[in-house]
């Protein structure tokens, strides 16, 4: 699979890229959690919408912060950026989890 | 198999396989547990491997097809601003010479060939089958006993050894959880790594960027390449794609309110980078955290009662100007740790006092050597003036010392002159340059 560079491309065409473990699978264990609540309230920054490479942190109308794991990448920026409290950070279960397979890396 | 190991190493990246060959060598046994589907399915990095140690543990390896994709013999440093690139560019045969000392990987690819090597050595043990590479199993919990490392748990399953290397990457979660670092560790030390592979016919990436056989180029860019974040751009050939990234520090981006993906995409549309991308096709887009090589990043320590860390776990990096040296510094971390290790298992003592050996071993290596004397270069490089001022006003004084338009000419001193005062002051660069000559 590839994506020809004749235009910008998006997270969604770059993200298409990407093996995911248990891709087809719907119920699969969420390696991530936010508590978006945090994010929410009391949050200054709400930086992983920003930071997230994979756009796994995403802003509402009303500027409200959702989260899915599933385009994760387990790159670790959250891990790292989120300085509230709102991210609780594991490496995806390799039978149940999603997560990334690298063909190139 | 014994119902206790001499080692365990948590991670099949390149400081837990170095360790690993370090083991097998050694004649010790082993359990290396690796996440990913096999070695090098979770592992992303810019993608040089700097020094010679490589030499060390795969004699030869260069006259194999496998493993690394080109040697790096040509060099480049380009500051940028938007429309133009002044390069500092140093082509030398002598980097033709085995052992190379700098070579071009994709971790997905070189990490599976390296285990293949390390899977030879079991094989040429004294234990062939009491040592053990084992993908697709999550070590959960590093399990202690009265305050010292006994084991791993995956699952259900416990496994116990004489000492854990723990060589898990720089989201070092069990290294939090034994109590080596802090909990929760901030963005102050970090960047965000965010990379494209580009396919590009071999025949024209050898011809586009000068390579014969397998020889290399790695070019690094400051500048507008990261949309005025701290950091900088990278771009290195492969056999037959690029490896084009940026490097953005994280509390930079997060305060300038950028986002890694849409920089990337500035990056690429850089024309002098356009030209050297274009007509390939994108094939892998991938990301990941990566230490800023700040020495205060580094865990409280690096060893404890049966436990050693290695790599970047223990963030071991360093970018003072001239590469940015992970995997070299994860390569030798995860030797000296298995030697270290293998002279635990002689005296039969895994105590915290035997193993801070790692640490005296990692201080008088060139790792925490280089790291030590180069904190200034660190900080110098993430000065707002390097990613801006500087680039700018390189590029400003190279457009008009290469501009010939049929006016009486300045003398390049009067041009230079001219380039500072629009962008900085002299007293700013005289103060910076100070800093720079102290610094590298």
């Amino acid at each position: 699979m590839s994506v020809e560079n004749t235009k910008r491309l998006s997270v969604a065409d770059r993200l298409g890229l990407a093996n995911y473990r248990n891709q087809g699978r719907t119920d699969a264990r969420a390696h991530i959690e936010v508590d978006t609540d945090i994010c929410n309230t009391t949050c200054p920054h709400k930086c992983t919408t920003r930071v997230c490479p994979a756009k796994c942190y995403t802003l509402d109308e009303s500027g409200n912060v959702h989260f899915q794991f599933e385009d994760c990448i387990e790159c670790g920026t959250c891990l790292y950026a989120c300085d509230q409290g709102a991210v609780t950070w594991r490496f995806p279960h390799p039978e149940e989890g999603r997560g990334v397979n690298w063909s190139l890396g | 198999m014994e119902d206790k190991f001499d080692c365990i190493i948590v991670g099949g990246g390149i400081a837990g396989l170095s360790a690993a060959m370090t083991l097998a060598r050694g004649n010790a046994r082993f359990l290396l547990i690796e996440r990913g589907e096999f070695c090098g399915a979770k592992n992303v990095s810019g993608g040089v491997l700097w020094g010679s140690d490589l030499a060390r543990l795969v004699p030869e390896y260069w006259k194999e097809d496998a493993g690394f994709e080109r040697f790096v013999s040509h060099r480049r440093l380009t500051f940028m601003d938007e429309q133009s690139a002044f390069s500092v560019d140093f082509k030398s045969n002598h980097f033709a010479e085995t052992p190379y000392t700098g070579v071009t990987v994709l971790r997905a690819v070189f990490d599976a060939w390296f285990a293949g090597k390390v899977q030879e050595a079991i094989d040429q043990s004294e234990h062939p089958d009491e040592s053990f590479i084992a993908t697709d199993i999550l070590v959960e919990e590093v399990v202690m006993e009265d305050g010292r490392v006994v084991g791993i748990r995956a699952g259900e399953e416990t496994f116990l050894a004489d000492c854990v290397i723990i060589a898990e990457g720089v989201n070092n979660l069990l290294t939090r959880q034994v109590g080596l670092e802090k909990p929760y560790v901030a963005s102050d030390h970090v960047a965000v790594g965010v990379k494209e592979v580009l396919k590009l016919d071999q025949n024209v990436l050898e011809d586009r960027f000068q390579l014969s056989g397998r020889s290399g180029l790695t070019n690094e860019f400051v500048g507008a390449c990261s949309e005025g974040v701290e950091g900088g751009g990278f771009l290195y050939t492969n056999q037959d794609s690029i490896s084009l990234g940026l490097v953005l520090g994280m509390n930079d981006l997060r305060d300038k309110q950028k986002t890694p993906y849409d920089v990337l995409n500035t990056f690429k549309e850089h024309p002098v980078v356009a030209d050297m991308i274009r007509g390939s096709e994108t094939v892998e887009y991938s990301a990941h955290v990566v230490s800023t090589g700040d020495i205060k990043g580094m865990p409280a320590e690096i060893f404890g009662d049966g436990v050693m860390i290695a790599g970047e776990a223990a963030h071991l990096l360093l970018n003072a100007g001239k590469a940015i040296q992970g995997m070299d510094y994860a390569m030798r971390s995860g030797i000296l740790a298995a030697e270290t290790a293998l002279e635990a298992s002689k005296a039969d003592d895994h105590s915290s006092s035997m193993l801070s050996n790692y640490r005296k071993a990692l201080e008088s290596s060139y790792v925490l050597q280089d790291m030590r004397s180069f904190q200034d270069a660190v900080h110098l490089l993430h000065r707002e003036e390097m990613f801006s001022t500087i680039p700018n006003l390189v590029c400003d004084f190279g457009r008009q010392f290469f501009t010939i338009d049929s006016e009486p000419t300045m003398k390049a001193s009067a041009m230079m002159r001219a380039s500072i005062k629009r962008h900085a002051s002299y007293w700013d660069l005289v103060k910076l340059g100070l800093k720079g000559a102290k610094a590298l």
